[in-house]
């Protein structure tokens, strides 16, 4: 009950304009000097050297989100918002 | 261990039959109309053409020398792919809705169908595309060496005596041509979907991906123990090397370092505006909702594709102990440890990838050189029939340029080039469109000029410092202009422009060409104005979406002569061929009006143009399309020209626009205001000549008898209407539109049948429109005609319709006007009528007056006798009449007569016959003869005024008692004697009066005796009707008379008045009765 309410909320704002801008400006943003700097060691963590695990584990991330994104998409959609539809 | 020349050739032959074979089933598929290619999953393979023998060998080589930095190259479309739920959708619809054929289709279009910014964009796509098709060649022949165990570059083959050598890039180049062709150059229509195409580079996307998982697996878990294990042993063989791999910037300073920020940036614009992609996500695309599922599951093939290329690198380093060569570990690692099998799949997977890529992008080329380059030199010339052969073989020739332009490049700089540095080239190059391209979509400023600008210098700067810098690698440039700069300027170097050290090749370069890019587009879209053809575009490019059609977009343009459906058909067909235009036409006659001449009307006309011209472009691309067609009109003598805007730009949301309302208005103010149709007329005609600049007007409007006459002309140049007015010439257009209700106009008089009108051309009238004056479902009233002399082309459908409502709003002020004046002489004449009435009435009864007048006042007394005499009209004046003369003392005339008919000229002939009588009186003594002489003297009077008279006529001497008389037709009179029952009638032979010239009378005598009543009467009395219908006859009288007789005279004569309107139940007579009664005392 509270499960399908919390992912109704979560497709709601995955519907706006803004949502898509906001995960884009991120994805740019994780990929460039400050972010990279963080994992730019050659340290290993459980024998992954750690940028490799950055940039595969957050491609699978962003993949996830897209995906949600598109899920979102297919959701019908309240005319009192800026929807998805260009 | 390798495979052999053979064996490797034949592999390559069976695997390329495979995908043939495949692409043949997913055409035969689609001809069924059962595609397999329809759906999201192969879309998002197809756009994986992205990943070419690059990604193949180059990701690990990459990965080898200069480490993880290599993964930026799909990040970055990763991260695009977020966008194109708005962009890459967006640019599928207008692509779909235009027939765009190539990115600079797509380009040239949104600015206004340049030709110049289509050519220019072919040229960038070409020279940069280049390197890339090199980079295949490189790859390709570099496995095929590896597999085969064959060095050198070239194949030598023994023949007849003599060796014959082919170089295997030659071979390569040649083969790959050949394929493209086959696959994407069969028909001409490249806005067409070539499924076969698509089909065989999903496979080959399949077979990459299989291949490289493949390998990578047998890497990560067959030679070592999964990735852990590859990068513990890594780490600790080699630390140093491990370090660097796996961060980024450690091994920058080299011109090969590219910083991750360039790389990403590049490869987020090219997996858009690479000519291949653009084709396969935009051109090949059958469905925009298989966007949406590509989003996610194309970042899902690179992201798997990708999983092993690390192992893979760090595998190949540990097994062969160095990086060297390392761009080919795909195959080199499986090779030296032993396993053919595998390295035969992972040169299968090379191969799909580079063949793949060579075909799309050879075919996207091919396409934009056809249509960019060699079409607008085409257009220039009349078209013949041969021309759909000449444009499919030159698109052919395109794909073999493209192809061997690789090849050159391949040549000339080889191997002094790593695979990814190459492909960097290209994707610089395409990153020059994607200011243009953004600016496309969202930028309503951004113009023609602009773009030029900013692709022309970015694709200069991008030649100067990328392009040409890398064919110094190979000597074919000096040194020195790297080194020092041309002419030795330090500041111009291309690798160091403006003094810009320390930068690495490709972010210099990148850094300079989008300023400029950028720059060039912003400043000379601010500073210059769009163009007409621009500011269309826009609409469609972004106007679509935001507020779509909210308001009716209204026609603009209109041609200035009109051209038919079958003109356009014949030129299609002279560029796409008969069969290809028929089929067009078809799908666009399909849900349109057609009038008897199956053509247009005027106003679809240009939606038609659009059309033909949309239908070209699938072929030819926009630019080409709309030069064809402007010379083809051009030919023609017709042209597009600007509808006169009538209403200027201002349009509220409705269709209407703010003056077409205040007109509407104050027309409707004009014709409540008066009822004088003259006002009306003068003040509408006035209104429309001051608003709508015309400079005559005039309304005829049809009278009682159907005829047209002009009631109101208004204008500048007034003439009086005569034969030889310039109007004249329009009167066979009023009387169509008068015929069939439908407004007539004639947008250009010069493009009429010369001699249909040289008064109205003389007098400078260019435009004119007749619109009939009715009602809906009513007959026309008249027609309004419109001139004008300075605007040709103004009359719109809008404009027509605004007129006709005004003409409608006329008409209803005509009926109600006419059906006023129509009731109001009505009135008048009833009311004449009356009066008229009245005065005869009145002379009427003057004429009754003079009549009753006539008659004897009372009787002359006589000796022994009792005589009374009475009339009492039925109308007005009456023809009855009686009189008495007295002769003498003992002798009496007395005379009844009756004028038939009731009228003036009845009382007329009553009157003459008085004076006859009176004046014979004395000259004639018996009855016959004054009746004879009576006869004569009135029978032509009465003939002509064809009136009769009856008459008794009686003549009474009291001495002898007799009675002597005449009766010329009359009622006979009657006798009442004492002692006798019934009366005595007094009959005598004689004619009606007015009948013969000469008619003798019988006289005949009767002796009265004493008591005897005589009546004379006329047939008033007895023809008077009871209103059962009964008459009061001869019996009635007879028995009156018998009841009255002992009464005195005057009572006999009241009771008789007193009988009759008893019997006919009414107090007003129906004719006139007179009755005289003679009694003997």
């Amino acid at each position: 009950m509270k499960i399908s309410r919390v992912r109704q909320r979560v497709m709601h704002r995955l519907q706006l304009r803004e949502s898509w801008v906001i995960f884009f400006v991120l994805g740019i943003i994780m990929l460039n000097f400050p972010f990279l700097h963080i994992f730019n060691k050659s340290d290993t963590l459980f024998g992954f050297p750690l940028l490799f695990l950055y940039f595969t584990l957050g491609w699978a991330f962003s993949i996830f989100v897209i995906y949600l994104f598109t899920l979102a998409s297919r959701q019908p959609t309240d005319n009192h918002s800026k929807t998805l539809q260009p | 261990m390798n495979t052999g020349l053979a064996s490797a050739a034949l592999i390559s032959l069976l695997y390329t039959l495979l995908i043939f074979l495949v692409a043949l089933y997913a055409h035969h598929r689609k001809v069924s109309g059962r595609s397999i290619v329809n759906n999201p999953y192969i879309y998002s393979l197809s756009i994986a053409v992205y990943c070419t023998s690059w990604t193949f060998y180059g990701s690990v080589g990459r990965a080898a020398t200069t480490g993880i930095d290599f993964l930026m190259i799909y990040l970055g479309p990763s991260l695009t792919a977020f966008s194109w739920i708005f962009i890459l959708r967006r640019m599928v619809q207008i692509s779909k809705e235009n027939n765009i054929t190539s990115i600079a289709d797509f380009i040239s279009l949104r600015y206004g169908k340049s030709p110049w910014l289509g050519a220019l964009v072919t040229l960038i796509a070409i020279l940069g595309i280049m390197p890339y098709i090199a980079l295949q060649i490189k790859a390709v022949s570099t496995s095929f060496y590896l597999i085969s165990g064959f060095k050198g570059d070239i194949i030598s083959l023994p023949s007849s005596g003599s060796e014959l050598s082919i170089p295997t890039g030659l071979m390569l180049a040649l083969i790959l041509s050949i394929f493209s062709v086959m696959f994407g150059a069969r028909r001409l229509v490249s806005s067409e979907r070539h499924e076969g195409l698509v089909a065989a580079v999903a496979f080959e996307s399949l077979v990459k991906l299989i291949s490289l998982l493949g390998v990578g697996i047998f890497v990560t878990y067959q030679l070592f123990d999964g990735f852990s294990d590859i990068f513990t042993r890594f780490q600790t063989l080699y630390p140093e090397k491990f370090n660097q791999l796996f961060t980024l910037g450690a091994s920058s300073g080299g011109p090969a370092a590219i910083p991750s920020f360039t790389m990403l940036f590049l490869s987020m614009g090219a997996i858009m505006l690479l000519p291949r992609q653009f084709h396969v996500m935009v051109i090949e695309n059958s469905d925009e909702r298989h966007i949406t599922k590509a989003m996610w599951l194309f970042p899902v093939y690179l992201f798997l594709i990708n999983l092993f290329i690390m192992p893979i690198a760090l595998g190949g380093i540990l097994s062969t102990g160095s990086s060297t060569g390392a761009d080919f570990f795909v195959i080199s690692v499986p090779l030296t440890t032993g396993h053919s099998g595998i390295a035969v799949l992972a040169f299968l997977g090379g191969l799909s990838a580079a063949a793949g890529m060579v075909i799309v992008e050879s075919v996207a080329i091919s396409t934009m050189l056809l249509n960019h380059i060699f079409m607008p030199i085409i257009v220039r010339f009349t078209p013949q029939a041969w021309f759909p052969l000449l444009l499919i073989n030159l698109k052919r020739l395109g794909i073999f340029l493209v192809i061997f332009l690789g090849y050159f490049y391949y040549l000339v700089v080889g191997d002094s080039f790593m695979l990814v540095n190459m492909g960097m080239i290209s994707f610089s190059a395409a990153a020059q469109f994607l200011p243009a391209m953004l600016g496309a979509l969202y930028w309503r400023r951004g113009n023609k000029a602009g773009a030029i600008t900013g692709i022309l210098l970015g694709f200069l700067t991008w030649l100067y410092t990328l392009l040409i810098p890398s064919f110094s690698h190979s000597g074919w440039i000096s040194k020195e202009l790297l080194s020092s700069g041309p002419f030795g300027i330090g500041l111009l170097k291309p690798t160091a422009m403006f003094g810009l050290n320390g930068m690495d090749l490709w972010s210099h370069s990148l850094f300079w060409s989008m300023l400029f890019n950028i720059g060039g587009y912003i400043i000379c879209s601010i500073l210059l104005r769009q163009d007409e053809a621009e500011r269309e575009q826009i609409r469609r490019y972004i106007g679509v979406f935001e507020l779509e059609r909210a308001y009716r977009v209204t026609e603009t343009k209109r041609l200035s002569k009109p051209v038919t459906i079958a003109q356009f058909v014949s030129l299609m067909a002279k560029f796409i061929g008969e069969d290809e235009a028929q089929r067009a036409i078809e799908s666009y006659r399909g849900n349109r009006e057609l009038d008897a001449d199956g053509n247009v009307s005027e106003f679809e006309l240009p939606n038609l143009k659009r059309f033909t011209e949309k239908s070209l472009a699938g072929s030819v691309g926009a630019a080409a399309a709309g030069a064809i067609v402007d010379s083809f009109l051009s030919d023609m003598g017709s042209r597009m020209e600007s509808v006169y805007d009538i209403f200027s730009n201002v349009r509220t949301s409705l269709d209407q626009s703010r003056e077409s309302l205040f007109v509407r208005l104050k027309a409707s103010e004009i014709i409540n205001r008066t009822l004088d149709l003259q006002i009306i007329m003068d003040d509408l005609l006035t209104l429309l000549l001051k608003e709508f600049k015309l400079d005559a007007a005039i309304i005829q409007l049809r009278d009682e008898n159907g005829l047209c006459g002009v009631r109101s002309y208004q204008g500048s140049n007034r003439r009086p209407i005569n034969e030889q007015h310039w109007f004249m010439e329009s009167r066979p257009y009023c009387e169509m539109t008068l015929a069939d209700r439908k407004a007539h106009f004639i947008n250009d008089t010069k493009q009429a049948p010369p001699g249909q009108f040289p008064r109205t051309i003389a007098e400078g009238i260019v435009s004119c429109a007749h619109i009939p004056i009715m009602r809906e479902g009513e007959p026309p009233l008249g027609v309004m005609s419109v001139f004008s002399t300075s605007i040709s082309g103004m009359f719109t459908e809008e404009f027509i319709s605004l007129l006709s409502s005004l003409t409608g709003q006329f008409a209803q002020a005509v009926t109600i006007v006419r059906e006023i004046e129509a009731r109001e002489h009505e009135r008048v004449q009833k009311e004449q009528a009356l009066l008229k009435n009245a005065r005869v009435m009145r002379d009427m009864e003057i004429a009754q007056q003079i009549q009753l007048s006539f008659l004897p006042e009372s009787a002359p007394e006589l000796p022994g006798i009792d005589m009374g005499g009475r009339c009492i009209s039925a109308a007005h004046v009456g023809g009855d009449y009686y009189d008495f003369f007295r002769r003498d003392e003992h002798t009496i005339d007395l005379l009844i007569a009756d004028v038939s008919g009731h009228s003036v000229g009845a009382a007329l002939v009553m009157s003459e016959v008085r004076t006859l009588l009176r004046a014979q009186f004395n000259s004639t003594h018996n009855a016959s003869s004054v009746l004879q002489s009576l006869n004569r003297q009135l029978y032509d009077d009465l003939t002509r005024a064809e009136l009769f008279i009856t008459m008794f006529y009686a003549k009474y001497n009291a001495t002898t008692d007799r009675l002597s008389y005449a009766n010329a037709g009359h009622n006979h009179p009657l006798i009442c004697r004492k002692g006798e029952s019934a009366c005595i009638e007094l009959d005598a032979e004689g004619l009606i009066l007015g009948v013969k010239q000469s008619v003798v009378f019988q006289e005949r005598t009767i002796k009265l005796q004493k008591g005897d009543v005589l009546l004379f009467y006329t047939d008033g009395l007895t023809e008077a009707t009871s209103p059962a219908g009964e008459m009061f006859e001869n019996g009635r009288v007879c028995s009156h008379l018998g009841s009255v007789a002992h009464l005195p005279v005057q009572e006999i004569i009241d009771s008789f008045y007193q009988a009759v309107t008893d019997f006919t139940e009414s107090p007003i007579l129906q004719d006139d009765v007179s009755i005289v009664v003679l009694k003997i005392l």
